[in-house]
């Protein structure tokens, strides 16, 4: 992770013409590639080390970005070529990259440190006439000189260090008076406090070529006002401050990196852990750019933005100046870094811009990347990026809450998604507060592709899924997914979309992994000014809509994919809309209307629509709605069919009547989801079963070696035969199941014989009398006002002979209610309640004896 | 016993492949000295030249220059022999690998006591054909020689006759009376009758159609490489039949542009009236699936 830091770092650096320019200052004294001037950060920062200390141990990697101690730094100068191993390739191994072993480049950070070193070690006299440069005269209270001037002005800056050390008593050049007029106020100054001004001068000196250099006036502004403020706290010996109306740093809470990592938290908690660290590596990566990255001046924002945002960037840009970026090589200034001290709103700046230079960045310079790493930047950095842009400009993320928090325990995160699903939620919060208990009980997570997450995966869903008893153990498992080593990963995925049986999603799937196609939930809001994307897209949609149905009158398209009721799951490729969903979701109703369904005729066959609607179903889970309610005309029925929509509806039409667009020569298809079903990632996870149980079956076969004849009975005549005779059948380990034994007899005449048989037992006991025949009411005035249910054993013979005991169920629960209904009626010592438990426990006896309750 | 045979083929010429590309290698570090050493040359000659501005080119260099070039010369065509004897393996192998699809094929269609074939998903077979479109190779000539028919946008020759399991264009009649051209697969060819059997390539509506020589037109063979073929390419706004993007039809359309590097596609405007202008949006599809369109609008 962190070499690609270093790598990003020594070219984005580059071609700040800021640091370049420092590079420049002082050439003549100390010549450098202007290339090299990052190499300090670099430096400080101790990426490569880091670097290697990380690849090595895979040590947790949280707050290395902090700067590192400098002496390491001077350290590492000395032993010669220095951040080119950050900027090293694939090819250029740990070498020297672009730094020239002859010339030790140096930054303008470590030329202003080394610069200041040297200065400070200067001889007292000399640090005097450096500080009397910038010290006024205290000759008398009209001298209006604010600096000693060298009468004899060094020819050239290489020759500064030979020449003679001005003496105290050398007049200054415009004033006049003595040097020691200049610098009397340092007499009994301590040493430390002399360097620390020395360090200001030297500082100082750099701003005045900076405001020289720079061209951007509203950067040269802040330049100037630095370097008027540094000789200001030189003159007063003072602590430098910006002052003005900029407001002092945090400026905004929470700030970007928090934000960030609780968008990590946020969306990806409910990965393995393995995958949820490389998210988090993305979101250091991300936030260490950003702190390096120079942003875009006003003039240019101004350019794409609106006035009233200019003109706060324009503030964010100086206070980011003063505070972040001129402090990183002017260290008389305090330095904080980007990420720490502002929020949302510099990011929603600088979000798109930065993003688009980043990822332009990283695409120009692929081949630069450690391979290792490239497939995490290529595929998952986009991504990543599309999550967070949904969340920083998303209405309500929660992210930005300042106390936010993750629902519940990882443990009983909601419904598992597809990693790196970006689904947007755009404009509807979340899961916050929506885990309610229905999805609580969550318990499958997705076997997910690749393979050397499984095992985790696996021990996950262990720990909560309640074991099947005599289940194959877990470790048997576990070893076959070992074995299975996944033939699509090592040959290509082409050779997966060559089998004949792959999943219809297969290949759509495979595209959203690698960024081809993407996903997004939009619409049209008229309470808050749409972004110019989202309402590009919804023109798109609009026009895939209208072309492939053609029915459907434009006009009403238009109305509907525009309503703000109304949103669409739209399927981007290369930026252009290719497909989408248009729904409307009825949350009081608990169901949600199929609108419009589509995909771009020369994008079809693809899995595309499979795709879409899988991911439909987990924003509407997500979202707490379970149905699916469509018109589906005659050639959508066979689409809405594969993907389990029926025309069985069971959603009572009290709840969709007047809700649902009506559709004349349309049939009505109803699709229910189960909150339990990943469904983008279904087919992927049947598939990895379907490979288990045949390694299971393969491992199984390989033990027993043993072929037996083919069964001839049924050609005699045999019509059925009990599993267990066929041979060898137990030797496979097959037991008839728990379930098998409760199963119901197959056979209705032999369930009602055996029923005949137990009632004519329990009708012949000398205690049955009681029950014989139902209660009368001369006998019993009140018997039918107390008991609700009730049944006598005539009844159940009338009822028997009537096929009314399909099951044994029903028959044991008429006979135990004869049973209660004696037991509520009569007090517990009358004659009729003894004859009751009698009877009880005879029947009990005999029921268990007939086979039909487990003994 | 002749699949097996087959099999055991494919896996020489695989490594036969193998050896060559190693060759190629090894031909290829030699002849980077002897280039090195040209460009080397040419710099020591310059720098002479700067010096003394006198004389164009010394005798000496005119020579060693000469001895140089005919080296590397001779070493280009050492590697490009190669290469060539690599590519003809390639085409070895594909055309055992193709014997192999159609007799399994005939076995298929021959024998009723195996069990009924798994009708091919229609996404798996679109890749499928993708695929064969990206595979289709290029036609590599020899300097000066000029692209065979069936290379790129050169028909066939009159007289020619789709072989069993070439893919074709067939006009075929619809169920609704109406005239299509489907992507097919020539079945036989009867000398006689001057009739193809073609099957439709689509599963889904397998059928098999006998149709005239004139409604058949025999798809691209090779690939014509922009770069060095241009000639062999439809040209901007010509009429051709192009395979509509994930279908099996032929439909009319105007070639957008041509291809600019080997593996490009055509863009091509179909005609379709669902536009405001008659033509789709310009879509790709690969040289393999266009082929010049011959007839005239009837309709």
């Amino acid at each position: 992770m962190y070499l690609m830091v270093g790598w990003f770092l020594t070219n984005c650096v580059c071609n700040e013409h800021y640091l370049t320019m420092l590079c420049e200052l002082d050439r003549k004294e100390l010549p450098m590639p202007a290339t090299q001037s990052l190499s300090f950060i670099l430096e400080r920062f101790k990426l490569p080390e880091l670097n290697t200390a990380i690849l090595r141990t895979g040590a947790h990697r949280a707050g290395m970005a902090e700067p590192a101690a400098q002496a390491s730094t001077q350290a590492r100068l000395q032993q010669g070529p220095s951040g080119g191993s950050a900027s090293s390739g694939p090819n250029t191994g740990s070498g020297s990259g672009s730094s020239d072993p002859a010339r030790p480049g140096l930054s303008q950070q470590q030329w202003a440190s080394q610069k200041k070193a040297q200065v400070r070690a200067f001889p007292r006299a000399k640090k005097l006439e450096k500080l009397g440069v910038f010290s006024a005269c205290k000759a008398n209270d009209s001298c209006k000189c604010n600096g000693w001037k060298n009468p004899h002005p060094p020819t050239a800056t290489r020759m500064e260090l030979q020449q003679q050390t001005a003496n105290l008593s050398e007049a200054c050049r415009s004033c006049g008076h003595a040097l020691a007029e200049h610098v009397s106020h340092l007499e009994n100054v301590s040493e430390e406090e002399i360097n620390r001004l020395l360090g200001m001068v030297v500082d100082v000196e750099n701003l005045f070529m900076s405001v020289h250099k720079e061209e951007d006036t509203d950067t040269k502004q802040v330049y100037f006002y630095l370097f008027k403020l540094l000789r200001k706290c030189i003159l007063q010996m003072g602590k430098p401050v910006v002052e003005g109306s900029l407001g002092s740093p945090p400026f905004e809470k929470p700030n970007i990196e928090q934000g960030v990592l609780n968008f990590v938290q946020y969306k990806f908690s409910h990965l393995a852990p393995k995958e949820r660290q490389t998210m988090y590596e993305l979101s250091k990566m991300f936030l260490l750019c950003l702190n390096y990255w120079k942003l875009e001046t006003p003039s240019q924002f101004r350019q794409r933005a609106q006035k009233e945002d200019a003109s706060a960037y324009k503030v964010d840009y100086t206070r980011w100046l003063c505070y972040c970026h001129v402090p990183q090589s002017n260290d008389s200034l305090p330095r904080y870094e980007t990420c720490q001290v502002f929020g949302r709103s510099l990011l929603k700046s600088i979000f798109t811009v930065t993003r688009r230079q980043l990822l332009e960045k990283f695409r120009v310079e692929k081949d630069k990347l450690p391979p290792e790493k490239r497939t995490l930047i290529l595929t998952h950095f986009p991504k990543f990026l599309s999550m967070l842009e949904e969340e920083i400009y998303g209405e309500n993320s929660p992210i930005w809450d300042a106390d936010f928090t993750m629902p519940a325990s990882e443990g009983a995160q909601l419904v598992p998604q597809t990693v790196l699903s970006p689904v947007a939620v755009s404009g509807s919060p979340l899961r916050k507060g929506q885990a309610g208990s229905a999805l609580d009980t969550v318990v499958s997570e997705p076997i997910t592709g690749e393979k050397r997450k499984l095992p985790e995966a696996l021990t996950l869903e262990d720990a909560k899924r309640i074991r099947v008893m005599g289940d194959i153990p877990m470790e048997l498992v576990n070893e076959v997914m070992m074995t299975i080593t996944d033939p699509a990963a090592m040959l290509g995925p082409e050779t997966s979309l060559l089998s004949a049986n792959a999943a219809r999603d297969e290949t759509a799937r495979l595209e959203e992994r690698r960024g081809i196609i993407e996903f997004h939930v939009i619409g049209n809001s008229l309470s808050q000014k749409s972004n110019k994307k989202i309402l590009m897209w919804l023109v798109g949609l609009q026009n895939v809509f209208s072309h492939q149905l053609p029915r459907m009158p434009k006009e009403y398209i238009t109305r509907l994919v525009f309503d703000p009721k109304h949103k669409t799951l739209a399927l981007i490729k290369d930026g252009r809309v290719i497909g989408g969903i248009c729904f409307r979701m009825f949350p009081t109703q608990g169901f949600t209307e199929i609108v419009f369904c589509a995909v771009t005729s020369n994008e079809q066959v693809k899995g595309y629509g499979t795709h879409l609607m899988n991911h439909l179903k987990e924003y509407h889970i997500k979202h707490g709605i379970l149905y699916f309610l469509t018109y589906a005309d005659e050639y959508a029925i066979g689409y809405f069919k594969k993907q389990g929509f029926s025309k069985d509806i069971k959603v009572p039409k009290s709840r969709y009547l007047g809700y649902i667009k009506d559709y004349e020569g349309a049939t009505l298809m109803e699709c229910e989801l189960n909150p339990r079903i990943p469904y983008t990632e279904l087919s992927h996870i049947i598939k990895r079963q379907k490979e288990i149980i045949k390694k299971l079956i393969e491992r199984k076969q390989s033990q027993i070696r043993k072929v037996y004849p083919g069964l001839t009975c049924f050609k005699e005549g045999v019509r059925q035969i009990p599993v267990e005779s066929i041979p060898g059948i137990r030797e496979t380990g097959w037991k008839p199941s728990a379930k098998e034994k409760n199963k119901e007899l197959k056979d209705p005449d032999l369930l009602y014989n055996i029923l005949k048989n137990l009632l004519a037992q329990i009708k012949t006991h000398p205690d049955a009398w009681p029950f014989m025949e139902p209660v009368k009411k001369s006998e019993a005035p009140d018997y039918y006002e107390i008991i609700r249910f009730p049944i006598d054993l005539k009844t159940m013979t009338e009822r028997l002979k009537n096929r009314y005991y399909v099951t044994k169920k029903l028959f044991i629960a008429d006979l135990q209610r004869v049973i209660t209904n004696c037991r509520e009626y009569n007090p517990p010592d009358s004659e009729y309640c003894k004859c009751a438990n009698t009877l009880e426990k005879f029947f009990y006896f005999k029921l268990k004896e007939s086979g039909l309750i487990d003994k | 016993m002749a699949l097996v045979s087959a099999d055991t083929k494919i896996a020489e010429l695989l490594t036969e492949l193998h050896q060559l590309i190693k060759q190629t290698q090894e031909e290829r570090s030699r002849s980077e000295h002897n280039l090195l050493n040209i460009q080397k040359t040419h710099e020591r000659m310059q720098t002479e030249n700067k010096s003394q501005s006198t004389c164009p080119t010394s005798p000496y260099y005119r020579t060693k220059l000469r001895g140089l070039y005919t080296t590397a010369k001779a070493d280009a065509e050492a590697e490009c022999s190669i290469l060539r004897h690599a590519l003809d393996k390639i085409a070895e192998i594909k055309s055992l690998l193709e014997e192999r699809r159609i007799a399994a094929r005939m076995a298929g269609v021959y024998n009723d006591s195996d069990p009924p074939r798994k009708t091919m998903r229609r996404g798996v077979l679109m890749t499928l054909l993708q695929q064969s479109a990206m595979t289709l190779p290029l036609w590599i000539g020899k300097p000066g020689e000029s692209p065979p028919p069936l290379c790129g946008a050169i028909p066939a020759s009159s007289d020619y006759v789709a072989k069993q399991g070439d893919k074709v264009a067939a006009r075929v009649k619809g169920v609704d009376g109406d005239e299509q051209w489907i992507l097919a697969e020539v079945v036989s060819y009867s000398h006689s009758t001057n009739k193809y059997e073609v099957d439709d390539i689509d599963e889904e509506g397998k059928e098999r159609h006998t149709l005239s020589r004139r409604r058949i037109i025999p798809l691209p063979q090779w690939k014509a490489n922009p770069e060095t073929d241009p000639e062999a390419l439809f040209s901007k706004d010509q009429l051709v039949l192009a395979l509509y993007p994930q279908t099996t039809c032929f439909y009319r359309a105007l070639i957008h542009t041509p291809p600019h590097r080997p593996q490009d596609d055509y863009s091509v405007l179909f005609e379709d009236t669902s536009y405001a202008d008659g033509y789709s949006p310009p879509l790709n599809v690969a040289q393999r699936y266009v082929v010049a369109c011959k007839e005239t609008k009837k309709k």
